[in-house]
């Protein structure tokens, strides 16, 4: 937890500076996790403000203290959601696009060659977002959470509130299919 | 195959570690906070203008049916006329009639003598 629980009951209570004092210390975190969400720098903050004007004025129903961060994962996953729902820009899955950038990645992983230079991490963030193309929006965002944001089932049972089966199931076929596109990939990357 | 799966599982466990790094969360704008209070500000009035006209519109439509039915418990003028039966309505209004027709209110005509 970034801030007490007695921050999160002064904010339910109505108190501004507290609610402040949350969003300073979740705000670089948010606007983190919606960036690898939504994939589009320009919106991230506006994005990220739509999350806490919605923790604003839903503070009051959230329960208990302690479940505060799923719930807040819960809000960033929605406003992504309804953000990429407006937007319907999904990029689409172009095979030929990823075979080389692909290839060339896993070489130099493999390698333990990994570069830290910008254009390095353009083609990293590019393979990836094509990767997860080869998924439904909900599976990219399912995905991004447990591979990417690194949330445990645990969590992420909190944030979509479904049983940890449920979500087993559905993390193994949306892996699948973007293990099956990375294989497709680096196939024609060689060929 | 299966080895090769399971090469490609750990390609994609790197590959998503990498994507983390490469994507670092930006650093927010100065406005940041000035914008989130004017949206909050925003919405507060959005929501408050529009609870205090769904209270007004309730208040209008509870006179409305207040009204309504204070009009429909008054009786009318013309419930007395209901309290008859057809037969006693029908008596009265033929009354006049029948009484002409009991004591015909005529004159016989003279006779003059021959």
């Amino acid at each position: 937890m970034l801030v007490d629980f007695e921050v999160i009951r002064r904010a339910q209570k109505g108190d501004a500076a507290a609610f402040n004092e949350m969003v300073l210390a979740y705000r670089k975190r948010i606007l983190g996790t919606i960036t690898r969400l939504i994939a589009r720098p320009e919106d991230v903050e506006d994005v990220a403000q739509e999350v806490f004007v919605r923790l604003y004025f839903s503070l009051d129903q959230l329960r208990t203290p302690e479940v505060f961060e799923p719930w807040l994962h819960r809000l960033t996953v929605n406003a992504a959601y309804d953000y990429l729902r407006k937007q319907r820009r999904r990029q689409e899955f172009r095979m030929s696009d990823l075979s080389e950038q692909q290839v060339m990645l896993a070489d130099a992983m493999a390698g333990g060659k990994v570069e830290k230079d910008e254009t390095h991490q353009k083609k990293v963030r590019e393979s990836v977002d094509s990767l997860l193309g080869a998924v439904s929006e909900a599976d990219r965002i399912l995905l991004m959470l447990k591979e990417v944001e690194g949330l445990s089932l645990k969590e992420l049972e909190k944030v979509y509130k479904v049983n940890e089966n449920a979500l087993k199931v559905r993390l193994f076929r949306a892996r699948q299919r973007v293990l099956k596109a990375f294989g497709s990939g680096k196939k024609e990357g060689a060929g | 195959m299966n080895a090769m799966h399971g090469s490609d599982d750990q390609e994609l466990d790197a590959l998503f570690r990498a994507y983390r790094d490469a994507c670092g969360a930006p650093d927010p704008s100065v406005n940041f906070m000035p914008n989130l209070w004017a949206r909050i500000e925003s919405r507060q009035r959005f929501t408050f203008s529009f609870s205090r006209m769904a209270n007004a519109l309730t208040t209008a439509a509870m006179a409305l049916s207040l009204a309504l039915g204070i009009y429909m418990a008054i009786p009318s003028s013309n419930a007395t006329d209901y309290n008859q039966t057809y037969v006693e309505a029908l008596a009265e209004s033929n009354a006049p009639d029948l009484l002409e027709l009991v004591s015909p209110n005529f004159e016989l005509p003279i006779q003059p003598d021959r």
